[in-house]
């Protein structure tokens, strides 16, 4: 018998690429233990209604969650933090200072994202605190300024710190390129700190060895080309892919 | 730039910069909608500034003219949804033109209304903002506002008289090509009475039409005649070294498989 999962993911990050756009399917994470309801990271915009949808459906109301963590303050991570009214907003304080003035180069971090987040209410962190029973917070620079990840148990939600899987066999930043020269630090020690890993940006998995996936996934696509015809749909997914026989 | 067969004339250039997609999914919105370079009265006018995802392609799109994001003089804000207003902050010293029922509603959207950033006033906070009154109005030779409410509270669109033909501008009231060809608005959720009188005033208000989130058309006898093309690639992997799922979406041609690679 194995205790429920404290996690419920309702988002499940994928490492998609696309030639012109950005795809920014962030993981978020709803976290129940000890009676009390925390969001792990809040998506981009675009998860918006279905992140509404997914709570109702669960039975939370956004009224009810007490904490919302952001890994970080990217476009695809903090865009709907505000939907939570009785929510503390906990970052590091260096990813918040960041927020107030990120750098014109950076592609990542809206340039309004500081004054969007001060209409919340936030609760800056420094050093690794535990902020609910169960939930400690560990720093993992290098992303971004201020990345952190959230320790529950035996499972890490590691943020940007660990985009995908693949970065984690190669021990290495391939899929994003980080903020500084200690992304590569972070994801190591990110892998030392747990043996479940939930990705900012792919499935969760067991550290190992070998890494395997917990998780499939499937997106469904709807378009079309011809106006007066009937939509289009590609169904993009792992469909039990789960065998690892040509991992190393 | 002389404007041949114009009688008045004037000339305006409507440049598609990236062409709006119709696609949706269970998982995220796409929100790629119709961004566009006017150049009329020395102005350089960006038509709506897309979801942050664009960003890159709006950026390499003004470099491929020659432009940079600080060459753009003036925005157009149709209405101030999430997926047109994203990227404002790479415009922070141009002049930002929206409709004032679309600015004063963002102060306190309704809880319900999940397409408007209930911090939209502070994307634009500090910014140079020209409010549009709730009437249509010549804004530059040429350039017609064009009042197209229902899809948010105060949606403004543009009539564009080329000399040789109108353009309608009609970002969100006419979704898709399909909107015109079924006569019903297609993402109509905040007012639909409004949005439908609105899909039919933008559909009698020219003979070009470039809809929110899909490619300009003319309509011929009924029949959409798409105007642009587009190509886009994705990718999905399916395990760190395993095979990728790869996807084209294009009108360019008929293959539109999901094949592995």
């Amino acid at each position: 018998m194995t205790a429920l999962s404290p996690i419920t993911p309702l988002f499940t990050g994928l490492p998609a690429r696309a030639d012109k756009f950005l795809t920014g399917i962030s993981t978020v994470a709803l976290l129940r233990l000890d009676g009390r309801s925390l969001l792990f990271d809040t998506g981009p915009y675009a998860y918006r209604p279905i992140l509404q949808m997914r709570l109702k459906k669960l039975g939370v109301d956004p009224g009810e969650i007490d904490t919302v963590i952001l890994s970080h303050v990217h476009w695809d991570t903090a865009a709907n933090a505000d939907l939570f009214p009785n929510a503390d907003i906990v970052l590091h304080e260096k990813e918040l200072a960041y927020a107030e003035a990120p750098g014109s180069h950076d592609a990542d971090t809206p340039g309004y994202i500081g004054r969007a987040l001060h209409r919340l209410r936030l609760r800056p962190v420094t050093g690794e605190p535990e902020i609910a029973a169960g939930v400690r917070l560990v720093e993992l620079p290098g992303h971004s300024p201020g990345s952190i990840g959230a320790l529950v148990g035996n499972a890490l939600l590691a943020g940007d710190a660990v985009t995908c899987a693949a970065d984690a066999a190669a021990g290495d930043i391939r899929y994003q390129r980080g903020y500084d020269g200690r992304a590569r630090q972070s994801l190591s020690r990110a892998l030392t700190l747990a043996e479940v890993i939930y990705p900012g940006h792919d499935r969760p998995f067991r550290v190992g060895p070998p890494i395997s996936y917990l998780d499939d996934y499937v997106i469904r696509i709807r378009f079309f080309t011809d106006p007066a015809g009937p939509d289009e749909e590609v169904q993009v997914g792992s469909f039990a892919a789960k065998s690892f026989a040509s991992w190393p | 730039m002389s404007a041949a067969g114009s009688p008045q004339g004037f000339s305006v250039k409507i440049d598609l910069l990236i062409p709006g997609l119709p696609a949706k999914t269970d998982h995220f919105l796409f929100g790629i909608c119709s961004l566009l370079l006017l150049r009329v009265a020395g102005r350089i006018i960006l038509f709506d500034t897309g979801p942050f995802r664009v960003r890159p392609m709006l950026i390499a799109a003004l470099n491929a003219r020659g432009l940079a994001p600080k060459d753009i003089d003036t925005v157009f804000l149709t209405h101030l949804h999430w997926d047109h207003v994203e990227n404002l902050d790479l415009f922070a010293h141009a002049e930002i033109l929206t409709p004032r029922a679309e600015f004063e509603y963002a102060a306190s959207p309704r809880p319900n209304d999940w397409g408007t950033p209930p911090y939209v006033r502070e994307i634009l906070w500090g910014m140079n903002v020209t409010l549009l009154a709730d009437a249509e109005q010549e804004l530059f030779p040429g350039v017609r506002t064009l009042l197209l409410p229902g899809h948010s509270v105060g949606l403004q669109g543009l009539v564009i008289d080329t000399g040789e033909e109108r353009a309608v501008l009609a970002s969100d009231a006419l979704w898709s090509a399909r909107d015109a060809v079924r006569g019903v608005p297609d993402v109509a959720f905040f007012d639909p009475a409004k949005a439908q009188a609105s899909l039919d005033r933008a559909l009698a208000s020219g003979d070009v039409f470039y809809p929110g989130h899909d490619r300009p058309f003319r309509l011929r006898g009924g029949s959409v005649i798409y105007l642009a093309q587009y190509r886009y690639h994705l990718s999905f992997p399916f395990q760190p070294f395993g095979q990728d799922l790869d996807l084209d979406i294009s009108t360019e041609s008929s293959a539109r498989t999901g094949t592995l690679s």
